[in-house]
């Protein structure tokens, strides 16, 4: 049995000012295994942060089911921790105070909050700036806060919401590789959006390509590179290949992105 | 070296600069004969007039008798502000609720509550401290509200994502988030409790740095009325910066 399945789900939002539904994401179906990296790709309006935010148990469906370990998703629980883009830690709070809140959010008994923060501080290699507050940090440190306070709860799946959306391309690339390291760990179940296709490739075991109006699944693609990932393979041919065929499954969307970005 | 001195401080160096020209300025046209010293007095007579007042304990219990009243009147404010300012920042039908007399508050002059509240407190510090508190209440109650209506909607999803409670946001997340805004409705609220108890001393009082002026001015003595002028505008500058230093404090994490 896979750990999150996902049947035959819609999800609607109600636009102000109007009864018209709007269909985010429509009739979406997808298995996910356990321990496997899943990344989601799609141009913006597909409806794949919609899909994780209802992974998460942030936003309700209209119809169909997101089971995880066979229990119906309806709220947010500790089974799961979100990354989210960068604006989301606690602006007055420490390093430590903010890996330090979801497990107060969660009520954690297990072991010491403050003690199991520090540890995963050091993890993501910020143990020098435990007492720094985010406004004083990098975005890539402010990222690795980010995973630090998700992983720190630790959850059965790990879901991730373009959190290198804001960081420039070098950034990105090395938070890439620092996040597979961190995953290699325990391989915990991730479910990850992006719209860069390198980053969707260089993390995914597999790669879902999304559609919109409305948003749907367009095909999902086996990525068939050894791990550990290293930086070298996204020279190599297999990774162009992959990387061609993205772009020809994104197709339309793209074309239509660049077109709107020439024009901006 | 010096010029970088300058430069570093040159607010302070310019402020300080136009104030001194304004003081020679003012002996200035009283020694030139230019305008009767009965209307503005002078600076150098200002001054020697505080040091006798200083020295016969009068300034002294006129400031304390005028920070009584300000310092009640500012933490009802604060309390009351603060409490409502919550409350209508949670709750919408709470802000609902209270948006009238906000209304009110802020299009009709509060001081015309006056006569009313000697009716009902008499002269003295009671309807002083009411009209200073009425003064102060507005800021505070609308910077506090603002601050919890408009916390931060990533931060709660990011806390809702966590398995946040409602009063888990509240106490976690828009409270810590609306303290330097709070902070600066509190200094808003500062000025205007001041003005508040300066203005009500005005029209009755037995003590205090309002009632002072009035007192003088009923006797035509304009260096005993610039004495407490001055004093109200050194008090009114030195508690202003102590909350914009609290301001500060409590702000270091915003981004800048």
């Amino acid at each position: 049995m896979a750990q999150i399945e996902i049947r035959d789900l819609t999800i609607e939002y109600r636009k102000p000012n109007s009864d018209e539904p709007f269909v985010a994401v429509d009739r979406v179906s997808l298995d996910i295994a356990k321990g496997e990296f899943v990344t989601i790709v799609g141009s913006s309006g597909c409806g794949k942060s919609t899909l994780l935010l209802a992974a998460a148990g942030l936003v309700n469906s209209a119809s169909g089911s997101i089971t995880i370990n066979g229990k119906e998703v309806s709220d947010p629980g500790p089974d799961r921790a979100m990354v989210f883009q960068e604006a989301s830690l606690l602006p007055w709070r420490s390093v430590l105070g903010n890996v330090r809140f979801g497990l107060e959010m969660q009520r954690w008994k297990k072991d010491d909050p403050t003690e199991r923060a520090r540890r995963f501080i050091r993890m993501v290699g910020l143990g020098a700036f435990s007492d720094y507050h985010p406004h004083q940090l990098s975005g890539g440190m402010r990222q690795r806060v980010n995973i630090a306070r998700a992983l720190a709860v630790d959850p059965h799946v790990l879901l991730m919401d373009e959190p290198f959306g804001a960081l420039d391309a070098q950034t990105r690339e090395v938070m890439g590789d620092e996040l597979l390291k961190i995953w290699e760990r325990d391989r915990k179940t991730a479910l990850f959006v992006t719209h860069d296709i390198d980053e969707a490739v260089f993390l995914g075991d597999r790669v879902v390509v999304m559609g919109r109006d409305p948003g749907h699944i367009r095909e999902i693609i086996d990525i068939d590179l050894p791990r550990p990932r290293t930086a070298a393979m996204l020279d190599s041919d297999q990774f162009a290949a992959y990387r061609r065929r993205l772009r020809e499954g994104l197709g339309e969307d793209m074309a239509a992105m660049h077109m709107i970005t020439e024009a901006a | 070296m010096m010029t970088e001195l300058y430069r570093r401080h040159e607010a302070l160096v310019l402020g300080t600069l136009s104030l001194l020209t304004i003081g020679i300025l003012w002996q200035a046209v009283v020694s030139a004969g230019l305008i009767n010293p009965f209307f503005i007095s002078t600076p150098g007579a200002v001054f020697k007039e505080m040091g006798v007042q200083f020295a016969d304990g009068t300034l002294v219990e006129n400031i304390l008798a005028s920070l009584h009243s300000f310092v009640l009147a500012l933490a009802l404010a604060a309390g009351v502000g603060i409490g409502l300012g919550v409350l209508a920042g949670w709750f919408p039908d709470a802000e609902a609720a209270l948006e009238p007399f906000i209304w009110f508050k802020y299009s009709a002059p509060t001081i015309a509550f006056y006569p009313l509240f000697v009716a009902w407190l008499g002269y003295g510090t009671p309807t002083i401290v009411a009209i200073a508190f009425l003064f102060a209440l507005t800021p505070i109650y609308a910077n506090t509200l603002s601050g919890i209506k408009n916390v931060d909607r990533d931060l709660v999803r990011a806390a809702h994502s966590f398995g946040a409670r409602p009063l888990d946001i509240f106490l976690r997340v828009a409270l810590p988030g609306s303290v330097p805004i709070v902070v600066a409705g509190l200094r808003l609220g500062v000025g205007r409790a001041l003005t508040g108890v300066v203005v009500a001393e005005l029209f009755g009082a037995s003590a205090g740095l309002g009632y002072s002026i009035a007192y003088h001015a009923q006797l035509l003595q304009t260096t005993k009325m610039m004495v407490s002028i001055l004093v109200i505008i050194l008090l009114g500058v030195v508690l202003t910066q102590m909350l914009s230093w609290l301001e500060k404090k409590t702000d270091s994490w915003r981004v800048p």
